[in-house]
């Protein structure tokens, strides 16, 4: 058995902060799936918001994030987002990250959507990478222990208090306890229930899914962005920085289309309300083969998309075949990002004493229906440390919960029945045609638009997957580096997460943010200005309604 | 069009030694040779190999393809598939195989350790940098630590390209106490470090650029 104080699992942006801060005042350990370096916070692109300039203001940071997240944001939480923003942006720099520069070398900041004012800070367009890089170098300095290529299987709960995790190492294909105080969740978000994803592999939500069925409860999980701009095919991500830069979308007559749908704001509208823009012009008979639309960047010039969009250039070249300096990228709207997650409060935590969460696999919430470019890496680091901040002093405060050896086997016998064995099973159906057959359905009828037949539909045919998956022989698990059996394990989780999400959207029946109901446009703060709350049940998951923190900005419409 | 596959597989607690499996796949010219990985997979689900964020950025995927260090995600079916539509892919040279594709990655991570990989900021850094200053390092900054370098050039006992990228690029800022005084500790001779700013752009996946020093 192994024992840390503190065991944040994920290690990513929000992870890696947690740890940094954790690790001042207690032991520490970091446990992810993949090596941190590899975590899917490096393919982040476009930056940082916070507000450093003289003429902005963390009031307008406040609503322009309250109003882009269509007032279901809890706005206790963005406050605490956007004050804390600019002293973080300030340490990162102190810790070595290579934020761009403007000419007097001080931080540029560009614009991303959403926002009243050139706010995001950032590193050409690859300023997560260069963030997490920069966390990681600070991790080996502080010496924090790492377990990489190990998985959190499960929680374990005792008395209603965390008194460990029952992990899986891939690499010698076997199972340990590590006994802690308080573990963090910072497992990222759940982008790959969907086929069309800007997401990574590892995607697949696993930390909410295991949260979920130790009793934690998830918030908002029918709130899912879709990004505007991916690759059309690949759906490789274009960051939003290629407009803020300056790029237009332009329909097949060459119409910059955004004049209809947001005259103010145009390319730089917040990204639900872009994404149905697009979709609309296709349905419309507008589309480029009837298929996607173009971004185009060929009025910015080479020399800028060298030095601000490197990256971006190098992804149309090498992935579409495409000069974007001379050539408009064919682009389609994908899944993007995770508004829901596990709910917790400003500092963290969870309705499970010792469990905390953090970053995208938490619901806060500071996005509430739709996420701004740019606040989302600011969340990592600021509920990232906040999270670090708690567990230190909770693992001061409180005693080693018990955990009993009988306990122990407890927990790991349906695992050890699970995972025994070398051979792999043969049967009939497999993952991976569950798995397409979800991500298909999740894509086409829990997408950017949704309606209550199509959203009925779907709820019935994943319940019939999972049953599909429970007849599953499990691959064995006794094999190193079995990811026929991780792919097995994500797909439980996938399962788990897609119920919540297609059932939340069929019960919220109303639009708002990025869930928009064609069978209901309107949205409806009478009855849904609420976060939804799901928590397991016996006989699937039990929904509520949870109050919005309003402290400031009463309710508007949301013109942009 | 079909490929033809030879995937290198190894079980160190099934095999003495490693061996060539080879698959049959469908595969269109525009997808990538991790596609092709994955198609592999589907038909054996016992096959390990590293992959994520299938868009460069996440270093994971780095194989030999074809006898070279690549990004299974990075390298398109059709720049490679001259060789009689015929692909052949091994583990990373110089790192143990321990399943299939998968590599002992410590000795990599272990290897910056020589470097002091992390900035000790100056006292009176004042939060402001030159722009000039600041570019010059982005190339150093883009490294993702895929281990294609290590594997490309080896350098038995002395500062391994990642980590000697990883050492200049802090060398380079001006917010660091050590600064220049890094590339003494480092001590990369110079017939190394003529090999490294010659061979560094055209193995390196984000095309690292080691500038003169």
């Amino acid at each position: 058995m192994l024992i840390h104080e503190v065991l944040v699992v994920g290690g990513g942006l929000a992870g890696l902060m947690a740890a940094l801060t954790a690790t001042e005042k207690s032991d520490v350990a970091v446990l992810s799936k993949i090596y941190p370096t590899r975590s899917h916070s490096g393919a982040a692109q476009g930056g940082f918001n916070a507000v450093l300039g003289e003429d902005d203001s963390i009031a307008a940071h406040i609503f322009d994030t309250v109003k882009g997240s269509d007032y279901l944001g809890d706005q206790d939480a963005i406050e605490v987002l956007c004050s804390e923003g600019p002293e973080l942006i300030r340490e990162l720099e102190r810790m070595g990250v290579l934020w761009s520069r403007n000419p007097e070398g001080g931080l540029a900041q560009r614009s991303l959507g959403g926002a009243g004012f050139p706010r995001a800070c950032f590193a050409a367009d690859v300023s997560g990478h260069v963030v997490l890089h920069t966390l990681f170098e600070k991790v080996l300095e502080r010496g924090v222990k790492i377990y990489p290529e190990w998985h959190l299987l499960e929680l374990l709960v005792e008395e209603g208090q965390i008194a460990g995790a029952l992990v899986y190492d891939l690499a010698r294909a076997k199972l340990e306890i590590i006994r802690c105080k308080v573990v963090i969740l910072a497992t990222g978000g759940y982008g790959r229930a969907f086929a069309k994803t800007t997401n990574a592999y590892a995607n697949t939500g696993d930390g909410m899914a295991i949260a979920y069925r130790a009793g934690a409860l998830l918030s908002d999980m029918e709130f899912v962005q879709f990004h505007p701009t991916t690759l059309f095919g690949t759906n490789i991500l274009i960051s939003e920085a290629a407009r803020g830069e300056g790029g237009y979308l332009r329909n097949k007559d060459g119409d910059r289309f955004m004049a209809r749908y947001a005259p103010q704001k145009m390319e730089l509208a917040p990204r639900d309300l872009v994404s149905r823009a697009i979709f609309k012009e296709i349905r419309e008979g507008r589309g480029i083969e009837d298929k996607y639309v173009h971004l185009d960047l060929t009025h910015l010039g080479e020399e800028l998309l060298q030095q601000r969009l490197p990256q971006v250039k190098d992804l149309a070249a090498r992935y579409a075949g495409i000069d974007a300096a001379w050539t408009p990228i064919p682009i389609e709207p994908a899944q993007h990002y995770s508004m829901g997650g596990i709910r917790t409060d400003i500092w963290g935590m969870t309705n499970i004493p010792g469990l905390l969460a953090a970053g995208e696999a938490a619901n806060v919430s500071v996005h509430g229906a739709n996420r701004l470019g740019g606040n989302s890496l600011l969340e990592t680091v600021v509920f990232g440390r906040r999270a670090g901040q708690t567990a230190a002093k909770l693992v001061g405060k409180e005693h080693w919960p018990s955990l009993s050896q009988t306990a122990v086997s407890r927990y790991l016998e349906p695992w050890n029945f699970l995972l025994a064995g070398r051979v792999q099973g043969k049967q009939d159906d497999c993952p991976f045609k569950i798995r397409q057959e979800a991500t298909l359905l999740m894509t086409r009828q829990v997408g950017v638009f949704r309606d209550g037949a199509e959203l009925e539909d779907a709820v019935k045919r994943l319940a019939e997957m999972k049953e599909r998956y429970r007849r599953l022989t499990p691959p064995s698990g006794e094999q190193p580096y079995n990811y026929g059996l991780i792919h097995y394990l994500e797909l439980g989780y996938l399962l788990d997460l897609c119920e919540l999400i297609a059932k939340g959207a069929l019960r919220r029946t109303e639009s708002r943010g990025a869930h928009f109901r064609l069978d209901y446009p309107g949205r409806d703060d009478r009855n849904w200005l609420c976060h939804t709350i799901s928590r397991w049940g016996e006989k699937g998951p039990e929904f509520s309604d949870g109050p919005v923190s309003v402290t400031l900005y009463i309710p508007q419409e949301r013109g942009y | 069009m079909s490929l033809s596959l030879k995937i290198c597989r190894f079980d160190p607690e099934v095999d003495r030694e490693p061996y060539f499996q080879e698959f049959r796949v469908e595969i269109a010219g525009h997808q990538t040779v991790l596609d092709v990985l994955l198609e592999a997979w589907r038909q054996d689900p016992g096959l390990s190999f590293r992959r994520s964020c299938r868009s460069a950025i996440c270093g994971s995927c780095a194989v030999t393809i074809n006898g070279t260090p690549r990004l299974a995600c990075q390298t398109l079916i059709r720049e490679i598939a001259g060789n009689n539509g015929r692909i052949t892919i091994q583990p990373l040279a110089y790192f143990r195989q321990l399943k299939d594709l998968v590599v002992d990655l410590e000795p990599l991570f272990d290897s910056l350790k020589a470097v002091v990989p992390w900035l000790i900021t100056r006292w009176d850094h004042d939060g402001c940098m030159d722009p000039g200053v600041s570019r010059r390092m982005e190339s150093l900054a883009s490294c993702i630590l895929c281990g294609v370098c290590d594997a490309a050039f080896y350098n038995p006992g002395g500062t391994k390209p990642a980590a000697f990228v990883k050492g200049l690029r802090l060398a380079q800022d001006p917010r660091d106490v050590l600064n220049a005084a890094r590339l003494r500790l480092m001590q990369v001779p110079p017939e190394i470090l003529k090999l490294f700013v010659k061979k560094m752009p055209k193995v390196c996946p984000k095309k690292v650029k080691i500038p003169e020093i």
